[in-house]
C-alpha cells in the first residue's frame, strides 16, 4: 500500500503554467505560491539587471507578482505565459528605475571600435580595440564595471544584452518576450557586446601603458 | 617593451580574401561565434584571423567580456524571497 502511494506520488507531472494560470484565475492560492516558486527567481536576477540593487530587484520582483495576480484576467491563453509574465516583470523594473534617478543614456555609436577606410582598426586617439580585457584588473571588478556599462546603454539594447549574455536565455526566448525578429535580436546583442568590450577596453587601457612603461 | 611590427606580407594577407577587420568585427562576429555561419564564408573568416593579429586580439577580448557579463548574473537569491513575495502579494489582495 505504502509503496503503491510512493509510485503513484513520482508520477505527479509538475503543471505546466498554463495550467497554473487557469488555476490562479479561479483564485488557487496554492497555484500562485507554485508560480512563485517557479518564477522568481529568474524575474528577481532580470530585474537585478535593470536595477543594480538588490533591494530594488526585490521589491521589484514583488510589484511583478502582484501585477501578474491583478492581471491574469488579460492574459491571452494562446500566448507563451513567459513572454508576457517576463514583459510585466521588466516594465515593473523600468518603472522603479525611472522614479529612482534621471537616467543618463549614451547613443549606441558612441563606443564602438573604429575602422579607416581601409578596413582596418583606426589607429592611436581610440582606446586600444585590442587590448585584452581580463588582463588588466581582477574579474570582480570588471563585472561590476561591465554591470555599469550596460546600465548606461539604451533599453533596447541593455534589455538584450542582459537577457542573452547574463541570464543566457536562447535568441528565441529573447526575441519573443521583447517582441523583436531575431535579426534584429542579432544585430542588437551584437551592438551592445561591442559597446561594453570597448567600455572595458578603455578602461583598462592607462594599466596596459603602465605596464608598457615599466 | 616594444611592441613587434607586424610584416607588410601579413597586413597584405590579411585584407587579402574579402575580409576587413571592419567587416570581421562590425558584420561577421556574431555568426562566426554563434557558429550560424556558412562554412566557406567562416573559412574566409579563419584565414584573415590567421594572418591578422590585431583581429585575433579582438575576437579573444570580445569571448572575455562574454565571459565577464556571465559573472554578473547574482549568485544569491535571497533565501526568504518566495515566501516573501507570496506574503506580499496576499496582504495587498486582501486589502482590496
Amino acid at each position: 500500500m505504502a509503496e503503491s502511494r510512493v509510485h503513484k506520488r513520482d508520477e505527479r507531472v509538475a503543471p505546466s503554467d498554463l495550467d497554473l494560470v487557469r488555476r490562479i484565475k479561479a483564485g488557487d492560492e496554492a497555484a500562485l505560491a507554485q508560480m512563485i516558486e517557479r518564477y522568481h527567481a529568474r524575474v528577481y536576477s532580470l530585474s537585478y539587471g535593470v536595477l543594480r540593487n538588490a533591494e530594488d530587484a526585490e521589491e521589484s520582483t514583488q510589484d511583478a507578482f502582484l501585477t501578474l495576480y491583478r492581471k491574469i484576467g488579460t492574459f491571452d491563453e494562446s500566448k507563451k505565459f513567459f513572454s508576457w509574465f517576463y514583459r510585466v516583470a521588466l516594465n515593473q523594473a523600468y518603472s522603479r528605475l525611472r522614479r529612482r534617478k534621471p537616467q543618463a543614456r549614451l547613443s549606441i555609436s558612441d563606443h564602438l571600435p573604429r575602422f579607416g577606410d581601409d578596413g582596418k582598426f583606426a589607429p592611436l586617439d581610440w582606446p586600444d580595440a585590442t587590448v585584452a580585457v581580463e588582463d588588466e584588473a581582477s574579474a570582480r571588478e570588471l563585472a561590476r564595471r561591465a554591470g555599469e556599462f550596460i546600465e548606461e546603454l539604451p533599453r533596447p539594447y541593455r534589455d538584450v544584452i542582459w537577457m542573452a549574455d547574463v541570464e543566457q536565455m536562447p535568441a528565441a526566448e529573447v526575441s519573443e518576450v521583447l517582441g523583436i525578429s531575431i535579426p534584429a535580436f542579432k544585430s542588437r546583442l551584437h551592438r551592445a557586446r561591442l559597446h561594453v568590450r570597448q567600455r572595458l577596453a578603455e578602461i583598462s587601457r592607462p594599466t596596459a601603458r603602465k605596464a608598457a612603461a615599466s | 617593451m616594444k611592441k613587434k611590427k607586424e610584416s607588410p606580407a601579413a597586413a597584405e594577407s590579411c585584407h587579402s580574401h574579402g575580409v576587413t577587420c571592419e567587416r570581421l568585427v562590425m558584420e561577421a562576429l556574431y555568426d562566426f561565434e554563434a557558429g550560424t555561419m556558412p562554412e566557406a564564408e567562416r573559412a574566409a573568416l579563419e584565414r584573415h584571423l590567421s594572418a591578422c593579429p590585431p583581429c585575433v586580439r579582438f575576437l579573444d577580448s570580445y569571448r572575455a567580456t562574454g565571459r565577464t557579463l556571465r559573472a554578473l548574473k547574482p549568485r544569491e537569491i535571497p533565501a526568504s524571497l518566495a515566501r516573501t513575495v507570496f506574503e506580499f502579494v496576499k496582504a495587498r489582495c486582501e486589502k482590496k
